[in-house]
């Protein structure tokens, strides 16, 4: 048994006060039903009746006083109205189940909009509240938010990172899917950037900070996602101008009632089907599950109104062909102008046969000295395919190539013009090849050995090999209309625009003209998405409904600035979060539908003489409770 | 001083307007915002006359459990 101390300090707790109310008024209706049905006993019945009424009601008219003290009109006042006019006019039963009823739905929405605050009070908990700062040859264990910038942070294997910084020694993978939605690990060397809140897996590592405490990366996540939710969707204003004149419509119609009926019985049950209940926790409800089930995606949504215009978007606009490609070119052709010279079956015979794989062979070795974007592509693409010595000297020529020395053999690595001018011939044979692989948007370097043409390279940044299947998900998601808005030139952007598979390209556009192209297409009747950086494209941003932002971990900008931020590069989360938002707004409606069907049913039943109080409270609870779960399917929806 | 507290008790929006005006006839509190959808609880308050304590009894009075968050 527990002591008369523990039972007060229980009472206390507005939680564990719940659950006693409700398991003494619970019982005391079970009891009370055993006397008026098997015993007959009618008095006792309906003494434990009232005594249900009284414990459930506690709370209730309790919450009334508060509210009439701070000169406001709520729901547990016409509760509380309810069940005293029901056991003034003796109609104890439905007086007891009102209030049961009313406490037990609140609790149970308690229980499941909990389940449904947990996304993010997770992601809160996920950030250590220490952190082990090095201090010369020993570590001091600090409050997390007090790590000042530059101190060095030890970071066990399976410990979490306490701050946002950069790895200053020591190797890990560390799994951020707090961060980016993402789940496999990736790889952390010195000069890494971490942030506080990932899980470091498999290695020590000393993390020089950078932020703590609530200037994280995920504390800005955090608030990001919390000001989304609470911000108010168009069609939530709507519902609660709405519920603001309904309380009161009700509590009108209930007097009127009772004044033209004399029906006291009539009037309170007004009262009790007189709270908005699943119509003011409809819009919210599917808010708060998709903009948290966004985030664990790592998708952010700014909020209800975005959340609802992205449902509605029927165009999406690239502001760039580098948010479809990887950033960096890749040689993607290689060929020979020296083909087979060979008698067929002395192959092996001939072992200065100039093949594909000798072209990249020496155009490897003459560019192994240079930093240039295209000589590490070609570098790289090399010594994928075979070992690649380092050049004996080396020159280069900017903007038109390079020259190097290697074992006796002069090797040169340039464009066409770089070529003529060290007097090597281009023949017809190569200028059909550079041509045809201009056209593709293709930049070909050729490379000649000993005065000779021996073959050529086409480079393009080629595109995300995920591309393709995002802009297929978009087609299959509804958003009609794709296009690209490009600086770039017509071949390289309609080469991109054929291998993503989108057929509507403008090239060579300035940010004028492509703020005009978004424009039109909202004259068109288009809700406009734009995907771009959010800083070089501000103008064409603003005009489209949403502005998308990619690739945001660890850019404050992105994050405060964009509709909808995406914390990784990855594409497949444009369609992922345009889809979500449509099931989102679904769900809204659905939600509305629910909450004014049962509201209306509900006032026809009260006035038709089917609906007492006992059910009508029943029937509304329920919505309210049907509401909710179909909110919370939100998480799970695939 | 801004504190700011959260619950995942609230289970109906009107029940913002009840925490709220509670908090916000307290003396030593300025502002006092209670947000539903995240359940947070942002208070403007001279910690001279109103301590966390103070707070979190005042939400328990309103009839809900809070506790009190760094952010």
């Amino acid at each position: 048994m527990i002591s008369f101390n523990q039972f007060i300090s229980l009472f206390k707790n507005p939680t564990s006060r719940k659950k006693i109310l409700l398991a003494v008024s619970g019982m005391s209706i079970t009891v009370g039903w055993f006397f008026i049905g098997v015993m007959g006993d009618t008095f006792a019945g309906d003494m434990l009746m009232i005594l249900a009424t009284v414990v459930a009601g506690y709370e209730i008219i309790q919450k009334a006083w508060l509210g009439l003290k701070n000169r406001q009109t709520n729901i547990e006042l016409l509760v509380s109205i309810a069940a005293i006019g029901g056991l003034s006019i003796g109609i104890y039963w439905e007086s007891a189940a009102v209030t049961f009823l009313f406490l037990l739905g609140g609790w149970l929405e308690t229980r499941t909009l909990q389940n449904t605050r947990k996304t993010l009070k997770n992601l809160v908990e996920l950030v250590p509240k220490t952190a082990k700062v090095v201090r010369g040859e020993k570590t001091e264990t600090i409050p997390a938010r007090q790590v000042a910038k530059d101190m060095l942070v030890e970071v066990k294997p399976g410990g979490r990172i306490p701050v946002d910084g950069e790895v200053e020694s020591g190797e890990s993978s560390v799994d951020e899917s707090a961060i980016t939605g993402e789940s496999i690990p990736t790889d952390k060397k010195p000069g890494s950037q971490v942030y506080a809140g990932t899980i470091n897996q498999n290695g020590r590592i000393f993390v020089r900070a950078g932020r703590a405490g609530a200037d994280t990366t995920l504390a800005k996540i955090i608030e990001r996602v919390e000001e989304a939710q609470d911000a108010k969707a168009p069609t939530q204003r709507f519902i609660e101008r709405f519920a603001r004149w309904y309380t009161p419509g009700i509590v009108g119609l209930s007097v009127i009632s009772f004044i033209f009926t004399q029906n006291i019985e009539l009037a309170i049950t007004l009262l009790v089907i007189g709270c908005p209940g699943a119509l003011v926790i409809s819009t919210p409800i599917s808010v708060i599950t998709g903009i948290g089930r966004a985030a664990k995606e790592g998708i952010l949504i700014k909020g209800g109104e975005y959340l609802e215009n992205a449902g509605k978007i029927s165009a999406l606009a690239f502001d760039k062909t580098g948010t479809l490609t990887q950033g960096k070119p890749r040689v993607t052709e290689v060929f020979s102008l020296q083909p087979e010279k060979v008698v067929a079956g002395h192959e092996e015979a001939e072992p200065e046969r100039i093949t594909e794989h000798k072209v990249l062979y020496w155009a490897g070795i003459a560019e192994s000295g240079s930093e240039h974007p295209l000589a590490k592509a070609i570098l790289e693409e090399a010594r994928s395919r075979q070992e690649i010595p380092n050049a004996d000297t080396f020159e280069s020529h900017t903007g038109f190539g390079v020259s190097a020395g290697y074992m006796e053999n002069k090797v040169l690595v340039g464009n066409r013009s770089f070529m003529e001018e060290w007097n090597i011939r281009v023949d017809k044979e190569a200028l059909q090849q550079v041509e045809a692989l201009s056209e593709k948007g293709r930049t070909v370097v050729l490379v000649a050995k000993n005065g000779e043409l021996i073959g050529g390279l086409g480079l393009f940044d080629t595109i995300r090999a995920d591309a393709p299947s995002a802009i297929k998900r978009l087609r299959e998601i509804g958003i009609e209309e794709l296009i690209i808005l490009t600086g770039d030139t017509d071949s390289t952007a309609q080469s991109i625009a054929g291998e993503v598979g989108i057929n509507n390209v403008h090239s060579r556009m300035l940010p004028e003209e492509k703020y005009n192209v978004i424009e039109k297409l909202k004259a068109d009747g288009h809700r406009v998405a734009m995907v771009g950086d959010g800083i070089n494209d501000a103008l064409a941003l603003t005009a489209a409904d949403i502005g998308i932002a990619m690739g945001a971990a660890g850019t404050d900008v992105a994050i405060e600035s964009a509709d909808i931020a995406l914390m990784t590069d990855d594409l497949g989360k444009i369609p992922e979060a345009l889809r979500l938002s449509k099931l989102t707004l679904r769900n809204i409606h659905q939600n509305v539908v629910i909450a004014l069907i049962t509201v209306a049913a509900l006032l026809v039943g009260v006035f038709a003489g089917e609906v007492h109080m006992a059910g009508g409270m029943l029937i509304h609870e329920l919505s309210v409770l049907l509401v909710i779960l179909n909110g919370m399917r939100l998480k799970w929806m695939a | 001083m801004k504190t700011i507290l959260r619950s995942d008790e609230l289970n109906c929006p009107s029940c913002v307007n009840n925490i709220e005006s509670n908090l916000n006839s307290m003396e030593g509190i300025e502002n006092a915002t209670v947000k539903f959808n995240s359940g947070k609880i942002e208070v403007e308050h001279d910690p001279e006359l109103v301590t966390e304590d103070d707070l979190l009894a005042a939400v328990q009075e309103s009839g809900y459990s809070a506790t009190v968050s760094p952010f």
